[in-house]
């Protein structure tokens, strides 16, 4: 039993109140700032691994003309400026010229490191190069943040990078996994919309009917089908809405059905299929509000199945629960031409996400 | 749980016979890509075609 009135008990109780209530901030700061010096050694680790994977694939695979590695750390500090959106009219248009800009640029930079590479070499280098781009701005975007908590000794300004860490490191964590499979064109979750399109494409004429993306066109229960996927079996995701626009100014549609990887929400179970209307596509949103327009001004309806599956998934090598969903998307988008569309009427699908291992 | 597992994904190739339907899984070689006919079935004369490729992912 204690004596209350111990003077040693006092301060043994009294003591850690004032610790608390003058350096409580301090205490916490410096238990989450661990925490987070984990998270930024992690993401450097990642950043290094995936600026020397790239130079090792660009030296081993590809005869490149002069050392490689000054040019691979210039595009690595590449930067995007976006539009001013004080006055969003036109911004869409604004941001896919910056986008497409900065694409075709890399696309040249990079081909100048070895004139004689395949465009499927090209694209693996480019998504390679995008993501390690990624996983350095990553790293120095949480640096910094991390970095200016401490200097000012601001524990508030620490939370919401505390918040926001384990998001960002599930990210990183994913495009880390996804080197292995770009560099060697494995098909990624995301192609299950390509490569059941593809499919469908098997044994019909193909043509290019826009940058990196491809036509096809079918009968099917006397209805005319447009078969649109990005061109494999490199890494890209095509222009669909550019592909859309030209068939939408030569003929008239009934119907658009998009087949698109959708990120699921937790508690969902992988590679389950859902149906729904509206444009299955993500990006930056341009390609959405492109193949939106198209619709709205054409009264054309879009159908959308898409198939649930984790970031990580996404853009890693493609799992056999994913890959064994092609067959029942297939017959579902058959059966949805059927029942939206009658004979004579003509419907385009979209195979919607990165072709990479997915030819047609 | 003290240790954690570490998962190990391997890449597969699952092949299709087009004329018989035999379905053949093997590891996955560089330069692989869907929808490539590639080899000889060995069940019949047909030739067989690359229908997935996927990860098959084991804790150890």
């Amino acid at each position: 039993m204690g004596d209350d009135s111990n003077p040693l008990m006092m301060i043994v109780w009294i003591l850690p109140i004032i610790l608390f209530v003058f350096y409580g901030q301090q205490i916490q700061l410096f238990v989450t700032s661990r925490e987070i010096k984990k998270g930024i050694k992690k993401l450097d680790g990642f950043r290094v691994d995936s600026r020397t994977e790239l130079i090792n694939f660009v030296k081993n695979n590809l005869k490149a003309k002069d050392d490689p590695v000054k040019k691979i750390d210039r595009f690595l500090d590449y930067f995007t400026i976006m539009p001013v959106d004080m006055d969003p009219n036109g911004i869409v248009d604004k941001v896919q010229h910056i986008v497409r800009s900065r694409e075709d640029y890399t696309r040249e930079q990079v081909k100048l490191l070895a004139p004689q590479m395949s465009d499927i070499e090209l694209s693996k280098v480019q998504t390679l190069l995008e993501i390690a781009s990624s996983l350095q701005m990553i790293h120095k975007i949480i640096n910094h943040m991390f970095l200016t908590a401490k200097k000012q000794n601001n524990y508030p300004l620490i939370l919401p990078l505390q918040m926001i860490l384990p998001f960002i490191m599930e990210q990183a964590e994913a495009m880390n996994d996804a080197i292995p499979a770009f560099k060697t064109g494995q098909p990624v979750g995301d192609g299950i919309g390509p490569m059941v399109v593809g499919k469908m494409m098997l044994d019909s004429q193909k043509e290019t009917i826009a940058f990196q993306t491809s036509l096809s066109k079918i009968d099917f229960e006397d209805r005319k089908l447009f078969l649109i996927k990005a061109e494999g079996p490199g890494s890209t995701v095509g222009r669909p809405s550019d592909g859309l626009q030209k068939i939408v100014s030569e003929n008239k549609l009934d119907a658009i059905i998009m087949i698109d990887a959708a990120l699921k929400m937790e508690g969902e179970d992988s590679a389950s299929v859902a149906q729904g209307f509206g444009a299955a596509i993500g990006g930056i949103g341009t390609e959405r509000f492109q193949i939106e327009a198209i619709a709205t001004s054409n009264e054309i309806p879009i159908f959308s199945i898409v198939i649930k599956q984790s970031v990580k998934e996404a853009i890693t090598l493609m799992t056999k629960e994913i890959a064994d969903t092609a067959e029942d998307v297939s017959s579902q988008v058959y059966d949805m031409i059927r029942a939206n569309t009658k004979q004579g009427q003509s419907v385009a699908i979209i195979g919607v996400g990165n072709t990479a291992g997915v030819p047609q | 749980m003290i240790f954690k597992k570490t998962k190990i994904t391997t890449a597969y190739t699952l092949e299709q016979c087009t004329k018989c339907g035999t379905l053949t899984k093997r590891k996955f070689r560089e330069g692989d890509v869907l929808f490539v006919e590639i080899s000889k079935c060995n069940s019949c004369d047909g030739a067989t075609r690359i229908e997935k490729i996927f990860g098959e992912t084991i804790e150890q």
